[in-house]
């Protein structure tokens, strides 16, 4: 299965640095999150669009996870050569990520 | 029933649609509208603005909004908080003031707050000991103090409290941060203290939620999307805001979007870094603990948010000047698409190279691909494939390299390989603005308000 399955998200920008917003449907695809959707992954699947480090952070009231990426956004919104400069749709790729599902 | 004060977000950014704003004001039964003008960019261009002609530097989207809804919110009572002076605060307000007077309004009392433009003093501040250094890379200012554009500090609420107080309608101000366009209507009809760290903190919260307007009824939706009915005549949010800080988001009455916890949570975790320490210029922030409860069609209960004092220093974003974007895009077409495109790409880089081409970084994307994941999606290299879109683009260090690119470009049309097209017309060329975050102790920075009547 693909994070989309339990989750939704949103991106931004702030500067350099990227967040995404993982919020689960339910509390069983939030524990699915947060077992699956580690900081060592998320660096993995952004591989080379992301150029510092992941953060993960948890929002549990809202069954949230976000993940705060720093040198994301080729120097920032304002600076950046790609189409995407503000990472508005980096929550998409993350949403794309296969993980396990449930057990 | 407890007292509740109605806080509708009127505007998102510069540019943003004003229709939102004035059917709210009309049928929103609001108390305060609050308008965000402002992002990290629109204060580099607003005072490149203001330097080419001194009455202009402010988002001039103020008046077209206020042209629409001034009369309601006179009419009714309903006062207007923005951040639309950008980096002239005063000329906005003589632009509102003017507009008044054209649509025949009168007894409108407008405020000037001012604070957060340091820029011309900058020198003597750093005679004070405050270095400017760059927050990410700690960098001293004196490697772009020639460059700059701009200098404004993030500042809080309390010039809005204050002109308000002095019976302000419409306040008008440069660099508060979103959240100070919120937190000052608390503010001042609750009567809480500036420490008050939890009320304040999970008014920030309820800030942060709808500040940027339609995201939060069902614009930018990623949950349920398909879902939302009404796009097209969104209804921008509004918080009937309780006593101790909680609230119930809503949005206006017969619009378009939905508001339930899907829509709400999504905006939650937008542009946020540690839910704990969620800095603003008035309070640290806690989102860790907030939640969510559907009470009602298109009503959701927002709770549990909290804070910690605020921060000893707040945050300066100068801008400025960082080159020119050179930019091109053409597209190849089947048989050999992808041959093609890399052909054409090594024809454009050598007639660069032949120019003289100076850049320091640069990007090919295949748009339909690659142009939003880059190396993480395969390239188009099916054989088959019905076309490939390249577009080109470099950071250059002034307008004459940048403007190289087009014109390299352009004799793709004969020179290159067949099945090209869309190489365009020339485009216009993009002023790169950067953007130096850096801090500065909250003591060296003191708003000021000034009221003009109408």
């Amino acid at each position: 299965m693909r994070v989309v399955d339990i989750a939704h998200g949103r991106s931004g920008d702030k500067g350099d640095t990227c967040n995404v917003g993982l919020v689960a449907w339910d509390d069983e695809g939030y524990r699915i999150l947060r077992r699956e959707v580690t900081e060592e992954r998320v660096a993995a699947h952004f591989g080379d669009l992301v150029k510092g480090t992941v953060t993960r952070y948890e929002m549990p009231g809202i069954k949230a996870l976000n993940f705060v990426l720093t040198r994301a956004l080729d120097g920032g919104g304002t600076l950046s050569l790609r189409s995407d400069h503000l990472g508005k749709v980096m929550y998409a790729w993350l949403l794309r990520m296969e993980i396990e599902g449930p057990g | 029933m407890s007292r509740t004060v109605r806080l509708g977000a009127g505007m998102a950014f510069w540019g943003d649609s004003v229709r939102p704003a004035i059917e709210m004001v009309e049928r929103g039964d609001i108390d305060y509208l609050c308008c965000d003008h402002l992002a990290e960019l629109t204060m580099s261009i607003l005072a490149k603005q203001r330097a080419r002609n001194s009455s202009l530097g402010y988002t001039r989207d103020i008046l077209d909004l206020l042209r629409g809804a001034l009369p309601t919110c006179v009419e009714k009572g309903i006062k207007v908080v923005t951040n639309s002076g950008g980096a002239n605060p005063r000329a906005a307000a003589e632009g509102v003031v003017a507009l008044c007077k054209e649509l025949g309004v009168s007894g409108v009392r407008v405020a000037v707050v001012t604070g957060d433009d340091i820029e011309t003093d900058i020198d003597d501040l750093i005679g004070q000991g405050v270095d400017f250094a760059n927050l990410d890379t700690g960098e001293p200012l004196s490697t772009v103090r020639d460059r700059l554009t701009h200098a404004a500090v993030y500042t809080g609420c309390e010039g809005i409290v204050e002109a308000l107080r002095q019976g302000a309608d419409i306040v008008i101000c440069g660099r508060v941060t979103d959240i100070a366009l919120y937190l000052g209507p608390l503010i001042h009809e609750f009567g809480w203290a500036t420490d008050d760290w939890e009320r304040l903190g999970m008014a920030t919260v309820v800030a942060h939620a709808i500040e940027c307007g339609g995201q939060a009824t069902g614009g930018l939706y990623a949950g349920d999307w398909a879902g939302v009915d009404g796009l097209e005549n969104l209804g921008y949010p509004i918080a009937e805001v309780a006593e101790d800080g909680t609230a119930v988001l809503t949005k206006t009455p017969a619009s378009g979007g939905r508001v339930d916890v899907g829509t709400v949570s999504e905006q939650l975790v937008y542009e946020i870094l540690d839910p704990a320490n969620y800095l603003t210029a008035d309070v640290t922030a806690d989102f860790t603990g907030v939640t969510l409860e559907e009470v009602g069609l298109d009503r959701v209960r927002i709770t549990g948010g909290t804070g910690k004092p605020a921060p000893q220093t707040l945050k300066v974003n100068m801008g400025y000047r960082a080159g020119f974007v050179g930019e091109a895009q053409f597209t190849y077409t089947w048989p050999d698409a992808w041959q093609k495109a890399q052909r054409g790409i090594t024809f454009l880089k050598k007639r660069l190279e032949r120019a003289g081409f100076e850049y320091t970084d640069e990007i090919i994307e295949y748009l339909g691909q690659t142009s939003m994941w880059g190396s993480r999606v395969p390239e188009p290299r099916d054989p088959d494939i019905p076309e490939i879109v390249v577009r080109y683009a470099a950071r250059c260090p002034d307008q004459e390299q940048a403007r190289k690119v087009f014109t390299e470009s352009v004799a793709l049309y004969n020179n290159g390989p067949a099945g090209v097209a869309g190489v365009g017309t020339r485009p216009p060329l993009k002023e790169l603005y950067a953007i130096w975050p850096c801090l500065i102790p909250r003591e060296h920075v003191r708003q000021s308000v000034e009221l003009l009547e109408v």
